[in-house]
Formats: C-alpha cells, structure tokens, sequence
C-alpha cells in the first residue's frame, strides 16, 4: 500500500513539477475528486447523490456503523455485505479503493445533513397517524409493512420522507432475502380467481409457476398462476397511502427525523 | 478348479479390455441409455433419443432419487453415465462416483487445493468428468488435470496444466477424443494467455498447446498492441464439439483481458471471443470466427457450438451454431467457417446488425464508463456457460435467454501476477426489471418459434428428448418439462434452490430417468 502511494506521489511529482514537492492536501484532493467519480457509477444508486443516503443508508456522517476504519470501509467497498443487500459492485485496484475511501471519509467531515425535526414530536405523529397499525417497532405493532426498528440505520433521510409521502416510488428492492435478487418488495398485485373472486394484496415472493401473496387483512394466499384467470403486478403502485398533502413541512420533518433516529434492530 | 481358470481367463481381458473407447462416445446415439460425454454427443446436441418420458405421461414424473453433496457450494455439474455407474463433481474439484440405482456412492475423491489458491473469475465450481478407456477425468480449481481409474476413484496421473499463481484455473469438463484428453482454461480475469491443451490419455503428458492469442509474428498478432497480448486473456473455459470426420475440434474463446478497458489493447484481438477450429491432431487453428472484436463488456464466446448438418438455401451444409453471449445467433459453415447468418435472439444494444461477414457494426457511445453505460445483454450475457440444446427430431436450437442490461463500469487496470485484471465491471439491472425466456429457434435461421417465459434471467442449460420434451430450470428453484414443438409447461416441480446446471437424460434397467442439479442436491426423476 505504502509503495503504491509513494508510486503515486513520484508520478505527479515528474507530471506536474519539476521543482516544488507537490503538497499532500492537492494529492488528497485529485483522490477524492477521482473517488467521487466512482461513487456516482457504483454507489450513488442507493446511497444517494453525494452519500445522502436512499435505499441504503446515508454515509455523510463521522461514524459509519459497519466501517469504523478505513481497513474496515476498504473491506466493505472490497467484498459488499451480502446479508444486507450490498453487494461487490467491482473488483477495484488498490488505487481506486483507497480513492472510493477518501471520498466516503470526506462526506463525513461535510456538515451532516442532519434532519431538523424533532423526533419526539415524530414519535406522537406516528402514533396518531396509525403507523403501527401495519409497521413493527422493537416489537410493537401490525406486520402488514416493513418492520421499522432499524430503518433509521438502513435508509437515508430523503428516502425516508419519500416513503411516505410517495411510498410508491419508494418501494424498497433487495434488502430483504425474500424474495432478494433485487426483486420489488411489497409490490401491490390483484389476482382474479377462475370462479371470479378478486384478492388484493402484495407480493411475498414468485417464480414462474406460482406467486405467494399476503392480502390487505395480512392473510397468506399461495395462488398457482395457471389456476386463476388473471395476475396483474401493479407497479407504480404502494398499498401504503400516500401522506402528501396530509402533513406539514415540518410534520414531514419530525417524522422524518422520528424515523432516522430508529437504529436498534432486535 | 479348471472352471475358476475359465473364468479368471475369460475376466482379465475384459477388465483390460477399453470399457468407454472414444467410438463409443462418437457412436453415443447407438445407446441412449447412457450420457457418455459432457453435452451427450461429440456434436453437442444436449439430445436424448429415449422416449419413454413423454407429453402425455410427464406429469406423473417422481423423484428416483437424491445424492446431496459433501461441501456447499454451486453445484454445476452435468453428469456422466456409463454402464450403470454415473460420475458427477461437486464444489470445488471433487469427483463422485454413485450407483444410478440408487444414487449410494461408489467412491469419491478431492484433490487437494491449496488454501491460497486463486480463482478469479467465477465461483469455485466444476461442471463435470469425461471419461475415455478405463478412465474419468476432472480439471480442478488449482489447475490440475487429473486421471482417476473409473472403478476406484484412485489417481492414474495428475499434472499441472498451468501456473495456478498466475492465475490459470479449470472449472469446465475435459473433451475426451481417441487416446487423448481436451481442456481449455480459466483465467483471463487474472490477465492469463489462454490456450487449449491435449494429453495423452494414457500417461498424461502434454501433446499440444494451441494458444488462443497469437504472440509477436504469429498469423492474428496483429490485432494486439504493445505487449498487451501477454496479457490478452481469451480463456477456453468451456467445453468444446468435435467433427471427426472433419478431424476438427470447435471450442469457444473468452474475453479478452483487461475485460471492461480495452485502452492497452488497440486492435480486434485475436482470437478472444470467437470460435476457433483446431485439428485434433497437431492443435493447429484451421479457421477462426470472432464474434465481438476487441470486446469491452465480458462477452465470453466461450458457449457450446452446435454441430448439425442442414440445407442453406438448398445446398447441404455442414454447420456450427452458437447462440452467442452478445445476444446473436450464429450459424456459420463448420468446414470453413464462413458467416452463413445471424439474428439477436435477445434484447442488445451494442450492435446496429453485422456486415456480410458478420462483423458488427457497432453503435456509438456503448462502452464502459466511470459513471456507467447501459447496455443490453447484461455483464454474464444473453447467454453464458449453461448449455443449449438441439432436437434432430424437431430441428430447433433450444435456449435458455436472459434479457438483462447492466452499466458497465470502466475502471483502472493493472497487471499483476494472480490479481485481478479486469478494469472494471458492472452495476446489473435485476429484480422485476431483468427477464429471461426458454426460446425455440429453427436452427438454420435462428428464427423464434416459441419462447416460455421465464421470471429471471436463467442460468442453466437445457435437454430435449425424443419424448418430445425440453426440460430446464429456473433461478427459483423449479425444474420443468415443456412441449418441445409448442413450448406448453407440461409438468414442475419446485427442488428447493436455484437450478445452476445441465440436465441429462439415462436409462437403465429398461426405465427413462432425467438428472439435475439444483442447491446442494443432485435430483433423478422417472416415471412411477
């Protein structure tokens, strides 16, 4: 490692200069700029623009949770965290991966974007908006949606204020291992059985031959496609309302905040 | 006394005696009852004449019987089927022999690799035996090629094809001719030079090398620049046909290397991504076909060539087809290999069709990127190592398509010994954005009779039966039997895990089985 900086240092030395040692802080600043580059190909699609966070988490903090050090950030770039839906992009040199981590670092020494709502204020929102009624906290409430207890370390502000003021275009893909591989989670379906019955619901996973389904009462339906007359997969579509609208900018704030602070899975 | 003398007689020749001699494999429609070679037949038909298995009574198919293997890990075996003994491989390089019976193992054997071995470019898996004369033989992760005695497991001989630290590997099953054993290597991700080898059945030692990049003055050398074609890849990674008529071997070339940065190597590249033929008796190329010249986007053409004969345009044509990983349809003269057609068999949006000769005419602004490209197919192709097949009974071309993009990522590339050399990569559209179909073409043409529609882009072979049957799998975990002139689903089942692997079809005892692979498992079917 040591030698490819060094390699790296004699090379824009001979490049740029003749006379005068190149100051670190420019090296530091052609890496991150390099960095960023890479970033906006492998990362940005769900870590967000600039590491904001989207469908993964938000990585312009100090502290990021599963890479403490660099040799840890170095480690999760390298090989992904497969169990949590990151995968390895690509193989990288060690020349990109230390750019990919100068640039994540340097997210982190950026102002935070920290939400300015209040959280507390955000709890009572949830609770009287019914949330529990379909989500999961440390235990409590209804299993229809996404258990919640840890949404605040998996997703970034800004997709967490679109899931519920357009759920629909936030329905998450791939965090889950059912039905994994990328596949829409949540994605509302209606079946027509032969005998003319409707069941609405969401998909809990599919293969050619079959689709398991849970309907909008949370009960569990095994449908083989070639027995029902018609299955449509209504993308576009949440079967979560939709709160735009229905909450202030700084409601939307507080909830937002609420949810980030959401951080200790069972 | 003088009886047991008889019978000691009459045993020694016949133990002695070439149990699997190469005329059988090249006469292997003689006996369907047994799968003698990896895709069935020298031609690569992936073809099976029993009919016992069909349209009407393959909804009443059972399990027979499950082997499940000793180490996870993806099972990519297609296995071999000789006188009532199958030989299959598990992850990474082992080999076991089990009673087609009963699926109860005979023997098994594991090399034994090396903790840091280097495997760049795919999982470690295997994909199965040959077996020739008394013998059944495995290339191995560390990149060995290995004889075992088909009866014991036991080595016969053991050699190193190539330097596993420069990151020469083999996960493909050896092609077996007359007195000799076929292999091609992995490793183009590791920057290797890739070649095709033969040995001597018999002892092991090395006959020929025919190297799949020309070096400096060589017919091809050419197409490289600088040096790059030290490090010009185009791994043989797969198994190849055979003519022996024609005394030539077909075998699919890969990528070159670096994959997804072609800077250093300005030219078409020679001979990655074709298909070359190559005497089977000196290793000479006799011709070659490249179907993306100076690749940047990982489209091995490493798949199955397919040998059958049919009239073009009313002349009787020998002919290879491949349905390529670039998304093309292939048909080519295997005598010469001169361009008779192709057509996209799956979405691409690489190529604005080919010329006369079947160079394509590329569109612009579809290479790798630092913020990515999308392109159609994705970065493991409209196709990949999982095989076709080919029906003599219906005339079509049967494969398993996967509609997919990716954005292709450019990155650096620097070449160092037994690292990784590939200059980029992808980021895949998958989930409900990517598909795949089982699609019937007529092979001359490549013209789509049917598809069946798959929920993810597939990554295993297929088999079609003189029952009138194709059978395939799925990413989900079912194995399925269509009608082969209509592509109606006849008949499912759900094995519990991904299906990464090549059906075959056997007999014995007068009864029709078909084998597949699925998770850690290997799964025999046959009637009640």
């Amino acid at each position: 490692m040591k030698r490819i900086r060094l390699a790296r240092v004699a090379v824009l030395f001979v490049g740029l200069s003749a006379a005068a040692p190149v100051p670190a802080r420019a090296q530091d600043a052609a890496e991150v700029e390099q960095g960023k580059k890479l970033f906006q190909g492998m990362c940005a699609r769900c870590h967000g623009i600039d590491g904001t966070g989207d469908e993964g988490p938000n990585l312009n903090r100090p502290t990021l949770t599963r890479a403490g050090d660099d040799d840890s950030l170095r480690a999760v770039i390298r090989d992904g965290i497969p169990d949590r839906g990151m995968p390895r992009v690509r193989r990288l040199t060690d020349n990109e991966l230390n750019q990919l981590v100068a640039y994540v670092r340097s997210l982190g020494r950026t102002t935070s974007v920290a939400t300015s709502g209040n959280a507390g204020r955000g709890r009572e929102l949830y609770a009287r908006l019914g949330c529990a009624s379909c989500h999961i906290i440390t235990g409590a409430g209804g299993s229809f949606g996404p258990e919640l207890s840890a949404i605040g370390a998996n997703r970034g502000a800004a997709y967490l204020r679109q899931s519920f003021l357009g759920p629909a275009e936030a329905l998450p893909r791939g965090s889950s291992p059912v039905p994994g591989r990328g596949f829409t989670e949540y994605l509302p379906v209606r079946i027509v059985t032969k005998d003319g019955r409707e069941i609405r619901g969401v998909r809990i996973n599919e293969d050619p031959f079959t689709m398991q389904v849970r309907d909008l009462g949370n009960t569990f339906h095994s449908v083989r496609k070639s027995d029902v007359k018609a299955i449509e997969k209504e993308f576009g579509r949440s079967a979560m309302p939709s709160f735009r609208g229905r909450l202030s900018d700084a409601e939307s704030d507080d909830l937002v905040a609420f949810l980030s602070s959401l951080r200790s899975g069972m | 006394m003088i009886a047991r003398i008889l019978l000691i007689i009459t045993l020694v020749p016949a133990s002695a005696f070439s149990q699997v001699p190469a005329e059988r494999i090249a006469a292997a429609e003689k006996e369907p009852s047994n799968w003698l070679t990896y895709s069935g037949n020298y031609q690569s038909h992936r073809y099976s004449s029993l009919s016992q298995i069909t349209r009407e009574n393959v909804g009443r198919l059972k399990p027979a019987w499950i082997y499940q293997v000793r180490r996870t890990g993806i099972v990519e075996t297609s296995p071999i089927v000789a006188d009532g003994v199958m030989y299959i491989t598990e992850p990474p390089s082992t080999v076991t022999a089990l009673d087609v019976r009963t699926g109860r193992p005979l023997w098994t054997y594991s090399p034994v690799i090396p903790p840091d071995v280097i495997i760049i470019g795919s999982p470690p898996v295997n994909r199965g035996v040959a077996m020739l004369d008394q013998s059944v033989f495995v290339g191995t992760v560390h990149g060995h090629l290995i004889a075992l005695d088909a009866k014991s497991g036991a080595v016969r001989w053991d050699v190193a094809v190539d330097e596993n630290k420069r990151g020469y590997y083999m996960t493909a099953a050896p092609l077996a001719l007359n007195g000799k054993i076929l292999i091609g290597v992995s490793g183009a991700e590791a920057g290797i030079r890739g070649f095709l080898d033969a040995y001597d059945a018999a002892t092991g030692k090395r006959l020929w090398r025919s190297y799949t990049v020309p070096a400096p003055g060589e017919p091809g050398s050419e197409t490289w620049g600088g040096d790059s074609w030290k490090t010009g890849g185009g791994s043989a990674w797969l198994t190849g046909s055979y003519d022996p008529a024609l005394n030539l071997v077909y075998w699919g070339t890969g990528n070159p290397g670096p994959d997804w940065n072609g800077d250093a190597r300005p030219g078409d590249n020679l001979y990655t991504c074709s298909l070359i033929a190559v005497n089977a008796t000196d290793g000479k190329i006799k011709w070659h076909f490249q179907f993306t010249p100076h690749d940047v986007h990982d489209w091995d053409s490493n798949e199955i060539p397919v040998l059958f004969d049919a009239a073009i345009d009313g002349r009787p044509r020998k002919l290879v087809a491949m349905a390529n990983r670039n998304a093309f349809y292939y048909v080519l003269d295997r005598e010469t290999g001169e361009f008779l057609t192709a057509t996209p068999y799956a979405k691409q949006t690489w190529a604005d069709g080919l010329d006369a000769k079947g160079r394509p005419h590329l569109r612009p602004g579809m290479e790798p990127s630092v913020e990515g490209t999308l392109v159609f197919p994705n970065i493991q192709g409209a196709s990949n190592w999982p095989s076709p097949s080919y029906s003599p009974q219906t005339k079509l071309f049967y494969q398993a398509a996967r509609e997919m993009g990716t954005y292709y990522l450019k990155g650096e590339a620097k070449y160092k010994a037994g690292e990784a050399f590939t200059g980029g990569g992808g980021r895949a559209i998958n989930g409900d954005d990517a598909w795949g179909a089982v699609r019937a073409l007529e092979a001359t043409s490549g013209k789509m009779k049917w598809e069946f529609k798959l929920l993810t882009p597939p990554m295993m072979g297929l088999l079609s039966t003189a029952g009138g049957l194709v059978f395939g799998g799925t990413e989900e975990g079912n194995f399925f039997a269509l009608d082969a002139d209509t592509g109606q689903p006849l008949w499912d089942l759900q094995l519990g895990a991904a299906i990464k692997a090549n059906p075959i079809s056997f007999g014995v005892d007068g009864k029709q089985y078909v084998a597949i692979a699925a998770g850690y498992s290997l799964y025999v079917f046959g009637l009640p």
